[in-house]
């Protein structure tokens, strides 16, 4: 089975690992993943990857449609920047980075749920054949390697662990605010599901690929995040632990790899097919993809940011009492410290299909 | 309390803890000397009439009996099912007192006759419990109907004697038993709780704080308090009326869908338990009402009415996020994590072995639908735990997980009434198709 060619794999192979010297144990916590000879090795990875390369190598040989590509400008910059966390935590201010980095290991324990996910039979809904792609091996492995990765499984901690962990010896075992799971839950209530934006497709098939798209869009715009949490929790100025929590950080973004180039081969996968509509008639599946996608990405850079600026700011009002003197003069010196970004114009959002040519791939 | 009745009270639980204890030591002594194996005898029948000695016990003597009898039947990881099954109806067969009883305790407490206090003091209760009983009336020159709710005048007294009886028989018990079960912790639990629950002013504090916790969110109501005709052993509120949680056909005629009455129900408990560490520990059915409420954008949502506050609790520090860590751990087959999460609430096993808290972990997936636990506490999954838990040496649970298991355990009765699943999880997860919120 280790000839290129492959396309087919079973849900073992996609789940096994790669031969290890020494597994991973960060913070006292039995992490996914080890080292060999070349390094740290991603969980999961023996067979995952050289498949995942297959079914894109197989693609684009046979379709006209590129691998589908978020562009790197279009994900803006982390909030809090750098130096704006610096900021926090030198002045005592530590409650807005925990609760930050507590809330990204809860939301990354979630996407175990992507396991959950109902799949309708995609055959039934595609005209072309699915046929030894990575799209007919989303339940034959894949989410499943996906949900292991970010929740753990067995001995092992995944992303939620790993995150956990990097937060307590980068920041010593910091106490974890009581409201935290208040907090992702409110935001959950304040939320009404999107409507249908295709709705002659079956919902089922509409439902799984909104949150394959959505969830593509989180893997791509967590890439600021990783950049982030590297350089803070790497920094000796305010971490305890400045090499081991930036390591740490370090393989759980490569851990993610594997999770983008799924689900970017798959989405491709369906947008070089033929959707069937519930009444028999025929949906190009590039203009599906491309519809949930901008709505996606036009959720992410607008609504979320603002979301995450309002949060941050009551966070650091809440906190800074009492430790520092001058609340709201420290809240002004926070917002000096923002990386300054636009928000792309909206004409930026909308498919530049012709445009790929440079790298050959759909863009946005 | 005369005399004579503490004796008799001394003498009537002293017999039945003998019954009960030799019921259980002469066919092991039996069983020894014709090198029988104990553990093979069939149990259930002697737990069965047991059960029932102290059930009716219990409705005779009231007072700390009938709680005691309704905490054994709420510890299904101390007893066996046969004892919860029939001790749990101790809750619906709590006999009224007469009105003659009653009424000086409302006049004492707030120093005026009767029908100078309220319009229509309806003689006959309307609810009995174990402490108190409750009265329909109508506030003095007023249309405004309230819920009086009232204790009972010498409960404060009988259960200071039981307690004495019980503590007791308890220590007799663990002398003369060399494997005895840990009984005394109990009592002392059940004497915390009952203290707090005969304080009628911390009732009103709970109720008032659930109802703050809630007051930006339409889908609770807390019964309105009227302080000026309220005390320690007494309270007056607004009345409420809605529709029985479990009355699935009015539920639908109201325009509401069971299944998501209770995901709502589930989000409003998990809200108490993990997010805010404080709740209302009895979400028995006759303690909530649901009415269908319009919200501004017109859609119709379930508002659920809390009562009863006696029972509420104020759960450690960090013990929310460590129950759901543990609950996500075990339904992500996370070993590691779950043995550092069942610690973290404060489980201990004896010689600091992890793998009896691994088997409850299995345990609950074992049982649970498609042999993956997801957040659901129905019966069977309880049971499993609280029966793994049992029959291992786990030698302390901490007791706020049990009230909570309990808590959930009720919500799964209520959403299997309604023909519906009660998702711890699913309450708080992010919507599966949100792309800012799914990982």
């Amino acid at each position: 089975m280790a000839q290129e060619s492959a396309l087919n794999f079973t849900y073992e192979q996609l789940l096994s690992n790669v031969k290890l010297d020494t597994p991973l144990i960060a913070g006292g916590v039995r992490c996914h993943g080890g080292f060999d000879a070349t390094g740290y090795r991603s969980p999961r990875t023996m067979w995952r990857v050289p498949a995942i390369e297959a079914w894109q190598k197989q693609h684009l040989a046979t379709s006209p449609v590129p691998l589908i590509e978020i562009a790197a400008d279009l994900v803006p910059p982390h909030l809090p920047s750098v130096a704006q966390a610096k900021l926090l935590l030198k002045a005592g201010v530590r409650e807005p980075i925990v609760r930050m980095l507590t809330e990204i290991a809860i939301v990354e324990g979630f996407g175990a749920t992507i396991r959950d996910l109902p799949v309708p039979p995609m055959a039934s809904f595609i005209r072309e054949s699915t046929a030894a792609t990575g799209l007919a091996h989303l339940t034959g492995g894949l989410f499943e390697a996906h949900a292991r990765d970010e929740a753990g499984w067995g001995d092992e901690g995944g992303h939620k662990q790993m995150w956990e962990a990097a937060r307590d010896i980068a920041l010593s075992n910091p106490d974890v605010p009581g409201d935290i799971l208040m907090m992702i839950m409110g935001r959950r209530s304040a939320q009404n599901r999107p409507p249908r934006l295709l709705p002659t497709l079956a919902e089922p098939v509409e439902r799984l690929l909104a949150f394959m798209v959505g969830v593509l869009a989180i893997e791509v715009f967590a890439r600021s995040t990783f950049v982030w949490a590297e350089e803070l929790l790497g920094d000796p100025e305010v971490s305890d632990s400045p090499a081991e929590a930036s390591r740490l950080i370090s393989y759980i973004r490569s851990d993610e790899s594997p999770h983008v180039e799924y689900l970017r081969t798959t989405l491709s996968e369906v947008a070089a097919r033929t959707l069937i509509a519930e009444d028999g008639s025929e949906i190009a599946g590039r203009e599906a993809v491309n519809a949930l996608l901008e709505r996606s990405l036009k959720m992410m850079i607008r609504q979320r940011i603002r979301e995450r600026r309002d949060q941050i700011r009551s966070s650091i009002r809440t906190a800074a009492q009492g430790k520092v003197a001058d609340v709201e003069e420290f809240v002004a010196r926070f917002d000096a410290l923002e990386t300054p970004w636009e928000p792309p114009a909206f004409a930026r959002l909308e498919p530049v299909s012709g445009a790929a040519g440079n790298s050959g791939q759909v863009g946005y | 309390m005369h005399l004579a009745e503490r004796l008799y009270r001394t003498s009537r639980t002293g017999f039945l803890a003998a019954q009960v204890y030799l019921s259980y030591k002469v066919p092991r002594m039996v069983d020894r000397a014709r090198r029988a194996d104990y553990k093979r005898r069939n149990l259930s029948p002697v737990h069965e009439r047991n059960a029932g000695k102290i059930y009716r016990t219990a409705i005779e003597l009231r007072g700390l009996m009938i709680k005691l009898a309704q905490v054994i039947g709420t510890r299904s990881d101390v007893f066996p099912p046969e004892y919860i099954r029939i001790l749990s109806q101790c809750h619906d067969a709590v006999p009224p007192r007469s009105f003659a009883e009653i009424a000086p305790v409302v006049e004492q407490d707030l120093g005026a006759p009767i029908d100078r206090l309220f319009d229509n003091f309806e003689p006959r209760p309307i609810a009995a419990a174990s402490l108190a009983q409750v009265h329909r009336a109508r506030l003095r020159d007023s249309d405004t109907v309230v819920a009086v709710k009232v204790q009972y005048p010498d409960i404060a007294d009988v259960v200071r004697t039981d307690i004495a009886n019980m503590t007791k028989i308890c220590s007799i018990y663990e002398r003369l038993d060399p494997q005895p079960m840990a009984l005394l912790p109990l009592l002392e639990e059940l004497q915390k709780h009952l203290t707090m629950e005969l304080d009628f002013k911390r009732e009103v504090q709970s109720a008032e704080r659930i109802a703050e916790l809630f007051s930006d969110d339409p889908a609770v109501t807390v019964p309105r308090v009227y302080h000026e005709l309220s005390s320690r052993r007494v309270i007056t509120m607004e009345f409420v009326s809605g529709i029985k949680p479990t009355d699935k056909a009015a539920i639908t005629a109201a325009g509401l869908n069971p299944a998501a009455v209770v995901q709502e129900l589930m989000r409003v408990y998990v809200t108490m338990i993990l997010a805010r560490g404080f709740f209302q520990a009895d979400p028995h059915p006759g303690n909530i009402f649901v009415n269908p409420h319009r919200r501004g954008d017109g859609k119709v949502i379930p508002r659920f009415v809390l009562m009863d506050f006696g029972l509420s609790k104020e759960l450690p520090k960090g013990f929310g996020y460590a129950l759901f860590n543990l609950m996500f751990a075990i339904m992500t087959q996370n070993d590691a994590s779950a043995v550092k999460a069942f610690r973290e609430l404060g489980f201990e096993t004896r010689n600091g072995d992890p793998s009896t808290l691994l088997l409850i972990a299995h345990a609950l997936n074992r049982r649970a639908p498609g042999q993956r636990f997801e957040g659901e506490f129905n019966s069977e999954i309880t049971e499993e735990l609280f029966k793994t838990i049992r029959e291992n040496p786990v030698i302390r649970v901490p007791s706020d997980f049990v009230l909570v298991g309990r808590a959930f355990e009720l919500l799964s009765g209520i959403a299997h009434t309604l023909g519906a699943r009660a998702n711890v999880l699913t309450a708080m997860a992010p919507p599966a198709n949100d792309p800012t919120e799914a990982a």
